[in-house]
């Protein structure tokens, strides 16, 4: 079994911006999660989610942020355990090809695992949607 | 400790000892570790090793009944860890649909 997540996906859109997309703070706050972010090695960063569903925060530090490589720590709040994201572009003729790579999962306990899923599970879920909502406004909008 | 993913994930990546769980699993009843140490053509003490290690990390429950010890395997511990990964694939497949709706609105 291994201990992370690997995720890859093309992207038809040029380098620069998919890298601002992933590492701007208002950009982040956008798509993803509310950001107190700043692409700098040894940042300390938050993410918020301001949901009233009981979202959560999650914070760390960026190991590394040259284009096109970005890497942080990622500690959930509640479990006080360290993960590693790293996200690395690469160019292509079509566009932008995304990889992801969380890693360090098996630092979780099971104990953990199971409280988390309970009480964030719905959370997490809120979060999520409701970016998409805003998302598809924004994009209706424009 | 006693319930560290690491101790699971430790417990599974030998291939001998993923052999017995999964032994134990289709078996879906208890076996004596004498059965389970013939079918493995393995020693007592080489089998006794592998189960204490499985049973460390919460896969195998032990049983004594008169001199012969009964093993059974549990396979729960396994679920919580794939709670896990379960959670963040979907986690970062969400962002990953959320990021590509973002550039498309933005372009």
């Amino acid at each position: 079994m291994k201990d992370s997540i690997s995720k890859e996906q093309l992207l038809l859109h040029p380098i620069g911006k998919v890298w601002n997309a992933i590492t701007q703070a208002e950009e982040i706050s956008t798509w993803f999660i509310k950001a107190d972010f700043k692409a700098q090695k040894g940042y300390q960063y938050t993410f918020t989610s301001d949901g009233e569903n009981g979202c959560t925060t999650i914070s760390g530090e960026i190991k590394q942020a040259d284009p096109y490589t970005l890497e942080y720590t990622w500690i959930v709040a509640e479990t006080k355990v360290e993960t590693t994201v790293k996200w690395s572009l690469k160019e292509t003729e079509e566009g932008t090809i995304l990889s992801l790579e969380h890693s360090g999962i098996s630092n979780y306990e099971a104990d953990t695992a199971v409280q988390m899923f309970t009480s964030f599970n719905g959370g997490w879920d809120n979060c999520i949607s409701g970016l998409t909502e805003y998302l598809k406004e924004t994009v209706h909008a424009g | 400790m006693q319930d560290k993913i690491t101790k699971i994930l430790k417990a599974i990546a030998d291939p001998t000892r993923r052999e017995i769980f999964h032994a134990l699993v289709v078996a879906a009843t208890a076996l004596p570790i004498t059965q389970i140490s013939g079918q493995f053509h393995m020693s007592r003490q080489g089998v006794t090793k592998h189960i204490k290690t499985l049973e460390e990390a919460g896969l195998v429950s032990i049983t004594s009944q008169g001199r012969e010890r009964y093993c059974t395997a549990d396979a729960k511990p396994l679920q919580e860890v794939n709670k896990w990964m379960k959670f963040y694939e979907q986690f970062w497949g969400d962002a990953f649909g959320n990021l590509e709706d973002y550039l498309q609105g933005t372009s």
